[in-house]
Order: C-alpha cells, then sequence, then structure tokens
C-alpha cells in the first residue's frame, strides 16, 4: 500500500471525529500556548539583550571591578590602535535639596555615576534638554533622572546637594542604554563628572564603589579580533581576579544567565499544564475510539492489518495536535501580546517579538509529542478490536500482548522525561520533575480510585436519613464505571497544586520578609559614617526617636592568602574544580569571572575569595551569634578571628587556618580560632568576619549603625543626615525589602499565572468527559425526569458529583501544594514554616465550585432535553 | 487435484456464559470445492455466524482445524489473517456494516486499494454501476436506503474479486422485494466472477438458491444436502432492468 493511500484513509477517517475531538484540540492548546508565551518572552528577552547587546553595554568592550583599574591595564587599552576610552564610576549616595528656613531639605538615596568622556559610545541616553551629556554635564553640574527632581521638590537650575557639595541640576535624563528597566536598583540615577565627583570625597571616605572602562574600538573590527583584544586585556590584568572583561558579543551573561534559569523553571511549570492537557488528550481518544470500535472491526475484516490501521489512528491524533499546537501557538502570541500591557512591570513590552521561531517550534513539537505520547495507551486499544464484532457484539476482546503495555508505559515515561530534560535543559532536572509528576499522578490517581470505591461500598439501599435522592445518585453516578472522574481529578489536582503552592511559598516568604520583620529589628542601616562623625550622628539618632543604636567599626581588607597559598591561585584552582563538576548551566565563559551569581557554589566561593571584605573587632558577640567550633579569643599569642560558618566553608578555612588580609597595603595574619552561626533573620549587624580587639583599631576605619526609627521618621533623619553628614549613605531597610518583595512577586506573579493553565486544562477535561458522556447523561436525565425528579432535583444530582471531584482534587491538591510548599519555604528559603489554614480552605472551596460551574455548564444540553426526545431515540 | 477451497476439520468453539462453557460449534467437518455456492441454515443460536467467523479467521476455534486453498489459518497471526481476508475473502453483513464516514464509492475502493489493484477506481465505478448505484457514489451510507447500503456492501464484496464470499443473512434487515433484489445481484456477479459463495441464512427459499445445503442444529451439521434444487431463475424474478 502507498503513502497516498494511507494519507487518503487519514483524510476519509477524520471525517466523522472533527467535530467530536474539539476538546483534544482545546485541552492541547491550552497548554501549547504556555509554553509557546514562556519560550518566546524569554527568547524574546535575550533576542533583544543579543541585538541591542552594544547598547547594554554602551560599548564595544568594558573592564570592570570594584577597585580602581590597574595603569597596566589603562596602558594596555591605550595600545590598541584607534581605541576610545571613557571612565565611569558608579556608587550609591545620598542626594538633598538645600536647606530651606533652617529646615534641612528633602534628600533621596540615589545611584550615582560618574562620567569623564564620550558617553555612551553606543544607544541613546535620552536628556531633557536634548544635548549631549558633555556639553550638560560640568565640574559644577549634574543631570538626573527625572523622577528624582519633584521628590526633592526641586526643577531643572536648582542646586543639588550630593555628597553636600552643591551641583546645579543641567537637565535631566529619561533612558539610559546600559540600564535594563527590569534589574534591581536602589534609587534614581545622578550623573557627575569626574571632576564633581572629587568634589564629594565620597571615593575616599570609603563609599563602595565601581569602576568600570568602557572601550570603543574602530568599526571595521571583526568579532573574532574583538575576542582577541578582550583576551590580552585579561591577560595585562593582575592575577587575582578581581576585575572582568567582557565585551558586547557575550551580551550580559549575568543577565542571560538569570533569564535561562527562570526560563527554565516557568518553562517545567509550562509543560505540566501541558502534560495535563494530555491527560485530557489521552481521554478525548479514548472516548473517540470507543465510537469507532465498529469502524476497525470493519477495516480488519477487509483485511487491513492491525499495524496498518494502529497509525491510520495515530496519525489522526497527530493531525489534530498540530491543530492543537496551532491554536496554542496562536494564543502563546496573544499572551505575549496581552502580557506586557497587563503587567508593564513584569515585561518590557518594547522588546517583545511574539513570533519567536525557536519558541514556535517548540510549541508545535511539545505538542504534537504530548499528542502522540498521551494517546498511545488509549490507541493501543485499536490492537484488541475483535473483527468478529461485525458479527457479534460481545465478540471478547483480543488479547493484550504484555510488551504493548509495557512498551507504551516506557514510551510515556521516557517521552515525559525526554520533554522535561527539553524544557529545563538538564537531564537531572527532568528526571526529578518526571519523578515528581509521577508520584504526585500517582497520589491523586490512588485517591480518585479509593474515592471511587468507597463510594461504591456505601450502603444504597438502607437509605439513612440524610440520603436525599440527589446525594444518593450524585454519590453512586462518581462509582460508575466509565464515569471519567479519574483523570479529571488528576488534571485538577495538578493544577490546584501548582497554583496553591506557589502562592502558599510567595506568602509564605511575603510574610516572613515584611510582617514578620522582628519588632526589635533596626530600619535603617547607616554605612560610611567617618569615626570622627559618629558622636554626632549618634545624638541626631536619638533625638529622632531612634532607638536600639548601635555603631561597630568596619575595616575595609583584601584577603591575600589562606595558609600561605595566595587567594589567585586559591581562585584558579577552584575555577578548574568548579569546571571539572559543573554539570549543566554553569558553563560560563571566563568574561564573567569573579562575580557573584554566576553559577552555583563556584560563583559564591571566588566571590568570597575577591571581593573586598568589611572587618570589624570587638570583644563580645552580638546576641544573635553562636559559637559552634573553637572558642573566642582564646590564644593569647596571636591576632584571631572569628568567621561565620558557612562563609568559613565557602572561601575553604576552618578551625586553625590562618587568614593573610591585605589592609590597605598592610598585611596582616589572623588566625580562625572559633566559627560562629548567625541569625540574619534579625537583621542586627553581622560580619561574617570579626577580628579580636587590639589588632585594627589603627587601621583606616569607618562606622556602620543601625537604629530603630519610628515610622515616618526615616525620612526626616535622611534629611536631616544629608545636610549635616553628606558623606553617610543611609539605607531604609523597609524601602529595600520592599524593593525585593516587588521582584519576588513578579516571579510569583508569573508562575501562579502558568499554574492558572493547569487549571484551565483540567476544566476543560473534566468538561470534555461529562460532555463525552452526554449521550449517557441525556437518558439518565430523562429517566430520572420520568420518574418524577424536577430538573432542579437532577441538577442538584450532577452538582453533587461535580462538587465531589472538585473535593478529591482540590484536598489532594491542596496537600501536594503545601508539602510542595514546604520544601521551596523551609530548604530553598531557608525560613521556617507556617501554614495559613485560610488559604487551603479558598483553594478547596475554589476547586469545588470551579469543578460544579464547568461540570453543570457540559451538563446544560442533557438537562435541558426532554424525556420523550431521549426515550423516542431509544 | 487441487486442493478444496474451505476445509473444516473437527472444529469446535467454545464460549465462556457466566460460570459455564458455552458449545457454539461442535466437531464440524466440511469441505467446500472451488465455485460451489454453499447454503448453511439452522435456527437461530446453531452456530452459522460462528462457522462463518472461523471461516474469515474473525475468530479463533478452541479446537479444530480451518483450511482456507489447503492452507491451515488457526495458527496465523492478526496480520496473517488480515492478509488473508484482503486477498482471498469478501464479506456481506445483515447490517450492511459499510464505513459511515466513507462515501458509498470510497467504501467500495477499499478493499480494492487494499490489495494494490491496478485501476481501483474504474473497478469501484464498474461494480457501483453492476449494482444500480452508478449515480450515488458520492453518498455517505447514512444518506442511502437499507437496500442501496446492502447493494454498496455486496459491490465492495466483489472489488477485490475474492475467490470466497461469505454472506452472513444478506437480506435479513431488507423487506421481501429488496431482498430478492439483493439475491439476484449476488447470485449474478457470483456466476460473473465465478466465487465460491457461503451464505447463512434461515430462510429455506434463500437457501434453495444454493447448490448445496448445510444444516446446523446446536452447533453440529445436522444434514448436507447437495444438488442443485433451485436456480436464481427459479427463486427470485429474473433480473430484468438491472445494470450489468
Amino acid at each position: 500500500m502507498t503513502l497516498g493511500f494511507h494519507l487518503r484513509m487519514l483524510a476519509r477517517e477524520s471525517r466523522g471525529s472533527r467535530g467530536r475531538l474539539a476538546f483534544f484540540v482545546v485541552c492541547l492548546a491550552v497548554g501549547v500556548a504556555a509554553v509557546v508565551a514562556v519560550a518566546g518572552l524569554s527568547a524574546s528577552l535575550r533576542d533583544g539583550i543579543r541585538r541591542e547587546a552594544r547598547q547594554l553595554l554602551a560599548a564595544d568592550l568594558a573592564v570592570r571591578g570594584n577597585q580602581p583599574l590597574p595603569p597596566e591595564t589603562l596602558t594596555a587599552i591605550a595600545a590598541i590602535p584607534g581605541a576610545r576610552r571613557t571612565d565611569v564610576k558608579e556608587t550609591v549616595t545620598v542626594a538633598a535639596a538645600p536647606a530651606r528656613g533652617g529646615q534641612p531639605g528633602p534628600s533621596q538615596l540615589v545611584e550615582l555615576k560618574v562620567v569623564d568622556g564620550v558617553y555612551p559610545f553606543y544607544g541613546k541616553l535620552d536628556l531633557r534638554p536634548r544635548r549631549p551629556l558633555r556639553e550638560l554635564l560640568t565640574p559644577g553640574t549634574t543631570v538626573v533622572a527625572s523622577e528624582l527632581l519633584p521628590r526633592l521638590g526641586l526643577k531643572v537650575g536648582d542646586s543639588l546637594l550630593i555628597g553636600g557639595q552643591p551641583f546645579r541640576v543641567a537637565g535631566t535624563v529619561l533612558a539610559e542604554p546600559d540600564r535594563v528597566s527590569v534589574s534591581f536598583t536602589l534609587g534614581p540615577r545622578a550623573f557627575l563628572t569626574g571632576a564633581g565627583f572629587a568634589r564629594t570625597h565620597l571615593e575616599e571616605q570609603g563609599s563602595r564603589v565601581g569602576y568600570r572602562a568602557l572601550v570603543k574600538l574602530p568599526d571595521q573590527l571583526s568579532g573574532t579580533e574583538l575576542d582577541a583584544i578582550a583576551e590580552r586585556l585579561r591577560d595585562a590584568l593582575p592575577a587575582g581576579d578581581f576585575f572582568r572583561v567582557e565585551t558586547y558579543r557575550q551580551a550580559q551573561p549575568a543577565l542571560q544567565q538569570n533569564i535561562s534559569r527562570v526560563e527554565r523553571f516557568l518553562g517545567l511549570v509550562a509543560l505540566l499544564s501541558l502534560f495535563v492537557g494530555g491527560i485530557g488528550v489521552a481521554q478525548s481518544v479514548r472516548a473517540w475510539l470507543a465510537g469507532r470500535l465498529d469502524a476497525i472491526a470493519i477495516l480488519k475484516c477487509l483485511g487491513m492489518r492491525p499495524r496498518e490501521i494502529f497509525p491510520l489512528y495515530l496519525g489522526q491524533t497527530v493531525l489534530l495536535g498540530l491543530a492543537g499546537s496551532v491554536l496554542g501557538i496562536l494564543a502563546g502570541a496573544a499572551i505575549q501580546l496581552v502580557l506586557p500591557r497587563l503587567f508593564p512591570d513584569l515585561i518590557p513590552g518594547e522588546l517583545v517579538r511574539p513570533w519567536q521561531p525557536a519558541a514556535l517550534l517548540r510549541g508545535l513539537g511539545l505538542g504534537v509529542g504530548v499528542a502522540m505520547l498521551f494517546s498511545l495507551p488509549p490507541l493501543s486499544a485499536v490492537l484488541r478490536v475483535p473483527p468478529a464484532r461485525v458479527l457479534r457484539r460481545d465478540a471478547e476482546p483480543l488479547p493484550r500482548h504484555r510488551w504493548v503495555t509495557a512498551v507504551t508505559g516506557l514510551a510515556l515515561g521516557l517521552g515525559i522525561w525526554g520533554m522535561a530534560a527539553f524544557q529545563s535543559d538538564s537531564a537531572l532536572l527532568g528526571a526529578q520533575f518526571t519523578g515528581g509528576v509521577a508520584l504526585v499522578t500517582a497520589a491523586l490517581a490512588g485517591a480518585a480510585f479509593l474515592v471511587a470505591r468507597g463510594v461504591r461500598r456505601l450502603p444504597r439501599d438502607a437509605s439513612p436519613q440524610w440520603a436525599r435522592p440527589w446525594l444518593r445518585h450524585g454519590l453512586a453516578a462518581l462509582a460508575r464505571p466509565g464515569a471519567g472522574a479519574g483523570s479529571a481529578i488528576v488534571a485538577l489536582g495538578l493544577g490546584v497544586l501548582v497554583v496553591l503552592g506557589m502562592s502558599l511559598v510567595e506568602r509564605r516568604v511575603l510574610s516572613q520578609l515584611d510582617k514578620e520583620l522582628p519588632a526589635n529589628a533596626p530600619s535603617a542601616f547607616l554605612i560610611d559614617v567617618q569615626p570622627d562623625q559618629w558622636q554626632g550622628v549618634e545624638a541626631l539618632l536619638r533625638q529622632q526617636g531612634g532607638r536600639g543604636v548601635e555603631s561597630v567599626p568596619v575595616v575595609m581588607a583584601r584577603l591575600a592568602a589562606i595558609d600561605g597559598v595566595r587567594t589567585e591561585d586559591l581562585v584558579a584552582a577552584r575555577e578548574k574544580e568548579a569546571g571539572k563538576d559543573s554539570g549543566e548551566g554553569n558553563g560560563r565563559d571566563r568574561g564573567e569571572r569573579g562575580e557573584r551569581g554566576g553559577g552555583g557554589r563556584g560563583g559564591d566561593r571566588r566571590w568570597g575569595l575577591t571581593r573586598e571584605q568589611r572587618l570589624t573587632y570587638m570583644r563580645e558577640l552580638p546576641k544573635d551569634n553562636k559559637i559552634v567550633a573553637g572558642a573566642l579569643w582564646s590564644d593569647p599569642a596571636r591576632p584571631e578571628v572569628s568567621l561565620e560558618k558557612g562563609f568559613a566553608e565557602e572561601i575553604g578555612a576552618h578551625l586553625g587556618s590562618t587568614l593573610t588580609f591585605n589592609v590597605q597595603g598592610v598585611p596582616l595574619d589572623l588566625e580562625v580560632t572559633s566559627l560562629r552561626t548567625v541569625d540574619w533573620g534579625t537583621f542586627g549587624i553581622n560580619f561574617f568576619l570579626v577580628v579580636e580587639p587590639g589588632v585594627l583599631e589603627s587601621a583606616p576605619q569607618q562606622r556602620l549603625a543601625v537604629a530603630r526609627l519610628p515610622r515616618g521618621a526615616e525620612q526626616r533623619v535622611q534629611d536631616l543626615l544629608a545636610a549635616r553628614y553628606p558623606n553617610v549613605t543611609f539605607l531604609r531597610i523597609r524601602e529595600i525589602l520592599e524593593k525585593v518583595l516587588k521582584v519576588l512577586r513578579r516571579i510569583s506573579l508569573g508562575i501562579r499565572f502558568l499554574g492558572g493553565f493547569t487549571v484551565v486544562a483540567g476544566i476543560a477535561i473534566l468538561a470534555g468527559a461529562v460532555s463525552a458522556g452526554s449521550a449517557r447523561r441525556g437518558r439518565e436525565v430523562a429517566l430520572l425526569k420520568t420518574l418524577g425528579m424536577t430538573r432542579r432535583g437532577v441538577a442538584a444530582t450532577f452538582a453533587v458529583e461535580y462538587a465531589l471531584v472538585g473535593l478529591v482534587a482540590g484536598a489532594i491538591g491542596a496537600v501536594g501544594g503545601a508539602v510542595l510548599a514546604w520544601g521551596v519555604v523551609t530548604r530553598g528559603f531557608k525560613i521556617p514554616w507556617a501554614l495559613d489554614p485560610w488559604i487551603l480552605t479558598a483553594a478547596l472551596a475554589a476547586s469545588i465550585l470551579l469543578t460544579v460551574i464547568a461540570g453543570l455548564a457540559a451538563s446544560l444540553r442533557a438537562l435541558e432535553r426532554r424525556p420523550i426526545e431521549v426515550l423516542r431515540a431509544e | 487435484m487441487t486442493s478444496p477451497r474451505i476445509e473444516l476439520r473437527q472444529l469446535t468453539r467454545k464460549l465462556p456464559s457466566g460460570d459455564r462453557e458455552l458449545t457454539i460449534l461442535d466437531h464440524v467437518d466440511l469441505t467446500i470445492q472451488p465455485g460451489e455456492f454453499v447454503a448453511v441454515l439452522g435456527p437461530s443460536g446453531s452456530g452459522k455466524s460462528t462457522l462463518l467467523a472461523l471461516m474469515a479467521g474473525l475468530d479463533r476455534p478452541t479446537s479444530g482445524e480451518i483450511r482456507i486453498d489447503g492452507e491451515p489459518i488457526q495458527a496465523m497471526s492478526e496480520d496473517g489473517l488480515a492478509l488473508l481476508r484482503r486477498q482471498k475473502i469478501g464479506f456481506v453483513f445483515q447490517s450492511f456494516q459499510l464505513l459511515s464516514n466513507l462515501t458509498a464509492r470510497e467504501n467500495v475502493l477499499l478493499p480494492a486499494e487494499l490489495l494494490g489493484v491496478a485501476d481501483p477506481y474504474a473497478r469501484a465505478d464498474e461494480l457501483l454501476a453492476a449494482v444500480g448505484l452508478a449515480d450515488r457514489g458520492h453518498h455517505y451510507p447514512s444518506q442511502l436506503s437499507g437496500g442501496e447500503q446492502q447493494r454498496v456492501a455486496l459491490a465492495r464484496a466483489f472489488a477485490a474479486r475474492p475467490p470466497i464470499l461469505l454472506a452472513d443473512e444478506p437480506t435479513g434487515n431488507l423487506d421481501g422485494a429488496t431482498g430478492r433484489r439483493i439475491l439476484e445481484l449476488l447470485t449474478d456477479l457470483r456466476s460473473r466472477e465465478g466465487t465460491t459463495l457461503v451464505l447463512v441464512t434461515h430462510d429455506p427459499a434463500v437457501a434453495a438458491l444454493a447448490g448445496r445445503q448445510i444444516h446446523l442444529l446446536d452447533g453440529r451439521i445436522e444434514r448436507d444436502e447437495s444438488g442443485a434444487t433451485a436456480t436464481a431463475a427459479t427463486a427470485v424474478a429474473p433480473a430484468a432492468g438491472v445494470p450489468a
């Protein structure tokens, strides 16, 4: 037989089924839409980053670090033919309006950017007035974000105090190329020139400054030449990983990696809704084949072999899969267009390109794959249709081949794993996901089975008082063979699990960060306080009602060696080790070295070793510290340091290790004599490194202070500090927490949004099951009505059945969701677990309500039919 | 000497019925030669349809042997049986058994396509014309009357020129006149194609058309009467007006 014949048969066979398989298409489309939306949005973001890579870097190449770039690097840059350089410094400080009428002007935390030279080399700095930055910015002027001015009650032309020095506001900035709108910021932007920044003395007073050299290379340079230059610059950097070189070709590796991480996670959530859709697919195929048994028997009778009939129906599911996927792709694209409008904070709408070929293909492939995979078990029934059915309706089914069951089961498992691995880009994560889904599905299916059995065993004839007819019938309906309640329970349960699980995590984390901030936690941190300013600052804080005012000295230092091994060598050794054990996702290229938030432990370790360390010294540890190994200040012979346990592990130090620090040029050896744990949840002042008193007193230092200020007093304190101690940076904890919460809320919103698809798919499945059985239901309604039950009574009967489905799915989903949330909260976020019973109750109620509404809606036609219509047709 | 077309030896079929086992066919021996027209008669439950199903490889015997053209089929795989039906056996059923989502022409076309006949469309059109439905080929079964559906089924049964045609009460669901018309067509096509025909019926008038009558009772052959007792011409009205 030719391919043409098969295709003709496929087209013929599909004729009678088109309408009936609408649920197949809908179930699949819902899941595909979720997958395409996630893949499309992240591809859009990454695409946008790549497309605008030069703008996002504002240069061809940048060298950055948290100390001034060494002269040899600057020489190396100068040696590149045709290269132009702009130096940029960034720091956070408080800007304030000048005093008015004896009162300090309002103040605001700002992100300062100090620019000398052409900026930006690429992209657009959107300024008002529309003039180049170089023209607006002089040592005496500043250009600030437009939102800063109203907050400080200023306008362009007014004077603004930064570091206590007045700067005339020469213009406002609306957009900067290298500041991504979705990233976390501490405050609005303010630009200064290098000379202007020098006037503020912030750099000498210990502010943490980021240094960056932006390099513009000749236009005709090829990508490989650029990489070669970057490599030469890396070689010219001093060893020790304090700097990194980025080119636009790497296009924001850290940002891209974050997007990938979120994409993997959301991709799996989306895949789950596709799998739930797959359950609906399996169910529609089963119902469809039940109506095709005669046709299959005839085909067998006419001499078609089972293996020729099977592809016929598999082909149908592929066609339907294609239809569902295309519909899903359209819906997914629509979501991408609508989402940025609904949640402008979530996704920058200007980046979204909904027609990402890779995302569309992914949706198509996964959609058709799920359609085929989930159709396999019901389709294998084709093999069992007895051809003798053409003569005898009750002909026995053909024997079930054990290998068919085994092969379909194996294919399903492998297929789910394969797709999960593909979505998460990790074989291991895919396996964990598959295991989790299998476990939850088994629990839900088991519960559905037990409920059906339990209901079947209820005494029916005894008819106790409570058992109104509609209740009895409703309960019995659930136990009826082939009621389709099982798959609806599994699907809905999975949906409830995801949505509830994520909202529990979100609520728990938010309340932990927000409401449950300890009552005696400080509300503000003050950094960069000079020792001679402390007395005044302390008095000011107390005057303004500050309580719990504390301060500790801070000495900045770099870790030079551990037990005589130089930090550079430790970093190199760990880089090698990280390269060895980094499975997937860790494959970061060299340009990203030394930056936190990279990939896993390797990144943490490097960062722990190479960053600027803050040391303090004190006689007694704060109450929230607990010595877990060694003893504090126990060696009279040598200067000692006490390490936080996690930090010690991170840098690879232990009791007895000798840490060599470079304290602003002076080497200092400290012996680790104790390890501590710290309860960071108190928000008290705590340090990884605490040094024995008597060692660091003469080193250059600042003070770090905390205070608990009355609500509403923070702004006034900040204004006063800005006026009197302009170098002091005042951080409001509540405000920063709010910003962290906002980021968390965005992610949580995304997950719940996608989890919602699972619920929608679950409801589609229930509605599909209900309407697939509508013929049976029509007869049932007719009989009940003939026997004298009112339409309301019949509806109540059905409602009981659906409510029970919703109850079981909701209950198991809720328990599963709570377990999931517990795991994420206690393991992932490491915060204590607490459960709000109300949200569980609400989830349960919502699950029941949705199920009843969907079920009744799908039964409407059956309910409306008059008994005679049905009985006449018998 | 050529082997018999169909040969049944000690054929037994039992079916479970509740706790007991029901014997549908009980050690049946039967040999049918090429070109024979055999009618199988018997009351309901005598095992007529089961006999037919076993001959076609639609069902499997509990014991005994079935040979088609000398080849035993009881041990064949499902695939082997399907191929056997494709090449050698045509069917006509009491309830027509047309594929509802295929047009009349497509129903007829199907066996010819399966067998890879050179011009299946020409064959289908020829047969539809032979049964008087040349202009109804594009209709779906649901748009045809019972008699018309059975005529399509007849055309389909002959489409692949099978050496064997099995008919299970082909006139059982039709009124008298239509039934006669169908039988007429059936015998006419059979003699044109030289097909071996096994026809199950409980109607002695229909059975009278056959050259041989097998009477089944309780799963056994009660009588095997040979010799033509009637012809198509005497049993039914002349095939006047039937396009050939």
